[in-house]
């Protein structure tokens, strides 16, 4: 009977020291590295930093908030939207159309979500997540009583500004869509004309529909 | 010429017939002619004689007148009374000889008057010299009238004969030219038919004979046996040596049919079938039965002979075979005849070592135990290292249990970040509002964001890192259970081993003993040996006349093949 070929012997000492350094650390002794402390942060700096906007006076700029529906990126302009807030919990409402996902309940506002894609008739790709509503209002048309709906969106991606410029008018978009949209920038934003999608009638919902 | 030869030969002997008759008939008519110009002539003479006759009456007549007038005696009346009896008579045969000639019968009826007046002149005046004397009678002759009838009876009379006489001539020369033709005939005839004949016998006979003469060589040539013979220019011919033709020509056809059936019968082609030309063709129903009888025989000859061949092959082959295997047989006899002194002498050998491995055997039964003790030791090791592994597969599972804690935690954080995430921009959203002065609350909010962007970044490393140390459990877990298997295999090896070694001891004792035998065989073995010995000398002796005689087998059985063979390609050339 031929022995085993003997393996290399296990280093349990180092294995014992290693699970000591690990025990001190999870008890609350551990001390970070000052450098990799630094360079973490450096490194998360940068990457999350924006580029300063040089807003001449002369410059118009516009305040958009970036969002993502269905695979695609959108701008609004923040002017008319009041709040962003997670989609926890929603109601349909029966003899809707399709557009008018249900209502929900914000801090005790009755509000109503409109799906934009539906309403733009683009085609319903893909898995979204759609737990994200942007609150949009328009005081303007008529003080004291303002068109106030949510628009739901996949994810909010931030608020930043854009010179007005920059925005141009939609060439390859037809359909709907195009009616409702400013433009769309250089880096593929498409810019959603909040004024006149809040002023259409079609999103009224008459209520003796 | 489509004519039989029998109408050929007839119509030759009546051309001869003809040529016959034509001068027969010519000679009779020519004879006749002759004797008709006799009877004519003979017919002239009769009437000149009579002629002749009537005129000397008369002149009897004048006589007996002349006389009695000068004499006055009735005696002279005599030649006058017998002429007056006769003249009729003679006129009348006149009459009947010439009644055919119409001439001479218009001068007899102008004869008849002169004659009546000159006898009645006669008669006047014989009676004028009764009367009236002498003198008288004389003047009335010397009148002259009596000499001038006599005159005129004369020249009639003339007249008529030279009339006869040209008749006379004139038949004569008649029968003459006859005569001369008659010769002509006979003369140019018989010479003109003899040659027409000859010509026309030499045809016939070339016609007929050249032909049957061709004929008759062309049988003599069949009857030698020579079939090349060619009659087909007289086969043409309507008649009968046609008909014999064609019926050589047939027979010959018949006979070359026969002759190529035989020829290809000779040449091994018996597929013929003769058909007989008719139920009493002797030689064709001979070859048909022939043939049916040399084709069952020859397809029972080659099934005969490929039986034949076959088994001559199979017997050439197991002789040879045979004849190997003894040859090998001997060798291997010789061999084996060696062999078996080299056994014997190792059965020596094998009888020491034998003693040798029962010592070793009892050696390997004591180091076979302490074995044994070694394998239970090992066992129980075994058993140890089992319940270690459970411990730890237990504690790697606690270990897991406790990272999808840790995960839940990490979602609950990750909510968290995106709560934060939403109120920094509803913050942004807010500032924005405030104008000038919400400026400073952007940035704060800015940076709530941006803090809940790195928690969100941190939460999805550790996940990651969970991630990789659930991979890490469940190899450990997997690699703990293989362990945990391979020693379950250990302890059942050293289980196996334990019993294999118990075996083994058995084996050797059991070999120790067994080896005391052998040694005690081995002896009896040696005696055996030199038995083997003897007979194998036997063996080879008995072998080697046994090669002798396969090689004879085998000689044999290659005859038999090659007189099979030989048959075969005879019987082949025959193609049923």
């Amino acid at each position: 009977m031929q022995k085993p070929p003997v393996k290399e012997a296990i280093d349990w000492q180092d294995i014992h020291r290693r699970i000591d350094q690990l025990s001190n650390a999870i008890d609350g002794n551990w001390q970070a590295d000052p450098a990799h402390v630094h360079t973490t942060l450096n490194r998360r700096a940068r990457e999350l930093a924006v580029p300063l906007h040089n807003a001449t006076a002369a410059e118009q700029v516009m305040e958009l908030l970036e969002f993502s529906l269905a695979n695609e990126r959108y701008g609004i302009g923040s002017a008319f939207v009041r709040e962003v807030c997670p989609l926890t919990q929603f109601t349909p409402v029966p003899c809707t159309p399709s557009f008018v996902l249900g209502i929900i309940n914000v801090r005790g506002e009755i509000i109503s979500v409109v799906d934009i894609r539906k309403f733009f008739a683009l085609p319903e790709t893909g898995l979204p997540d759609l737990n994200k509503i942007i609150i949009v209002y328009n005081d303007a048309v008529a003080p004291g009583k303002p068109m106030l709906f949510g628009i739901l969106a996949d994810f909010i991606v931030e608020v930043r500004e854009v010179a007005v410029a920059a925005i141009q008018p939609p060439s390859n978009i037809t359909g709907i869509r195009a009616d409702y949209l400013l433009g769309v920038t250089a880096n593929g934003l498409a810019v959603i004309d909040a004024e006149k999608l809040l002023a259409d009638k079609a999103v009224i919902v008459d209520e003796n529909v | 010429m489509k004519w039989s030869v029998g109408a050929k030969i007839g119509s030759g002997f009546a051309l001869a017939l003809v040529i016959l008759l034509a001068i027969g008939v010519s000679s009779y008519q020519n004879t006749s002619s002759m004797i008709d110009a006799a009877a004519w002539r003979t017919h002239t003479y009769a009437v000149i004689a009579d002629l002749e006759h009537l005129l000397s009456i008369i002149k009897d007549g004048e006589t007996g007148q002349r006389g009695y007038i000068i004499t006055g005696q009735s005696e002279y009346l005599g030649p006058y009374k017998d002429a007056v009896s006769t003249v009729r008579p003679a006129l009348d045969e006149l009459v009947t000889l010439t009644h055919d000639n119409v001439s001479q019968q218009r001068q007899l009826e102008r004869l008849k008057p002169l004659i009546q007046t000159r006898f009645a002149q006669f008669k006047s005046i014989i009676e004028l010299r009764d009367a009236k004397g002498f003198d008288v009678a004389v003047a009335s002759v010397q009148l002259g009238e009596g000499k001038k009838v006599m005159d005129e009876i004369r020249e009639i009379i003339a007249e008529m004969r030279v009339e006869e006489q040209r008749l006379l001539k004139i038949r004569e020369q008649r029968a003459d030219e006859d005569t001369h033709r008659a010769i002509a005939v006979i003369i140019y005839g018989i010479p003109v038919a003899f040659v027409l004949l000859a010509i026309l016998a030499t045809l016939i006979t070339r016609n007929i004979a050249e032909p049957l003469r061709e004929l008759a060589a062309g049988a003599v040539k069949i009857a030698e046996g020579d079939l090349t013979i060619n009659l087909k220019a007289n086969a043409e011919r309507a008649d009968e040596v046609g008909a014999l033709v064609r019926a050589f020509v047939n027979m010959i056809d018949g006979l070359q049919h026969m002759a190529a059936v035989a020829g290809r019968i000779a040449a091994g082609d018996i597929r013929d079938k003769v058909q007989p030309r008719s139920p009493r063709d002797v030689l064709g129903n001979a070859f048909a039965i022939m043939l049916d009888k040399l084709r069952a025989m020859t397809s029972e000859i080659n099934s005969g002979v490929n039986v034949l061949v076959s088994a001559a092959a199979e017997i050439l082959a197991a002789t040879t075979q045979m004849a190997a295997g003894s040859a090998e047989t001997a060798t291997a006899v010789s061999q084996t005849a060696s062999t078996v002194e080299e056994v014997k002498q190792t059965a020596v050998l094998a009888s020491n070592k034998a003693q040798r491995v029962a010592d070793n055997a009892q050696t390997a039964v004591a180091i076979s135990q302490d074995g044994s003790q070694a394998v239970q030791a090992s066992i129980e090791a075994m058993r140890r290292i089992q319940e270690q592994m459970e411990s730890i597969a237990e504690s790697i599972v606690r270990l897991s249990e406790q990272g999808h804690a840790i995960g839940e935690i990490i979602a609950t954080v990750n909510d968290l970040a995106e709560q934060s995430n939403l109120l920094a921009v509803n913050a942004t959203i807010e500032a924005a509002k405030a104008g000038e002065q919400g400026k400073g609350f952007a940035v704060v909010a800015q940076e709530v964001k941006s803090l809940a962007a790195q928690s969100k970044q941190a939460t999805a490393q550790v996940r990651g890192i969970l991630g990789e140390i659930q991979k890490a459990t469940s190899a450990a877990v997997t690699t703990t259970e293989r362990g945990s298997r391979e020693v379950e295999t250990g302890d059942q090896l050293s289980v196996k081993l334990d019993e294999v070694i118990h075996g083994l001891t058995d084996s050797i004792s059991e070999a120790a003993r067994a080896a005391t035998q052998i040694a005690a065989s081995s002896q009896q073995q040696l005696v055996g040996m030199d038995q083997v010995a003897l007979a194998m000398q036997n063996i080879r002796e008995a072998s080697t006349q046994n090669v002798a005689s396969n090689k004879q087998t085998e000689s044999a059985a290659q005859n038999l093949h090659q007189v099979g063979l030989r048959l075969k390609q005879l019987v082949e050339q025959y193609q049923v």
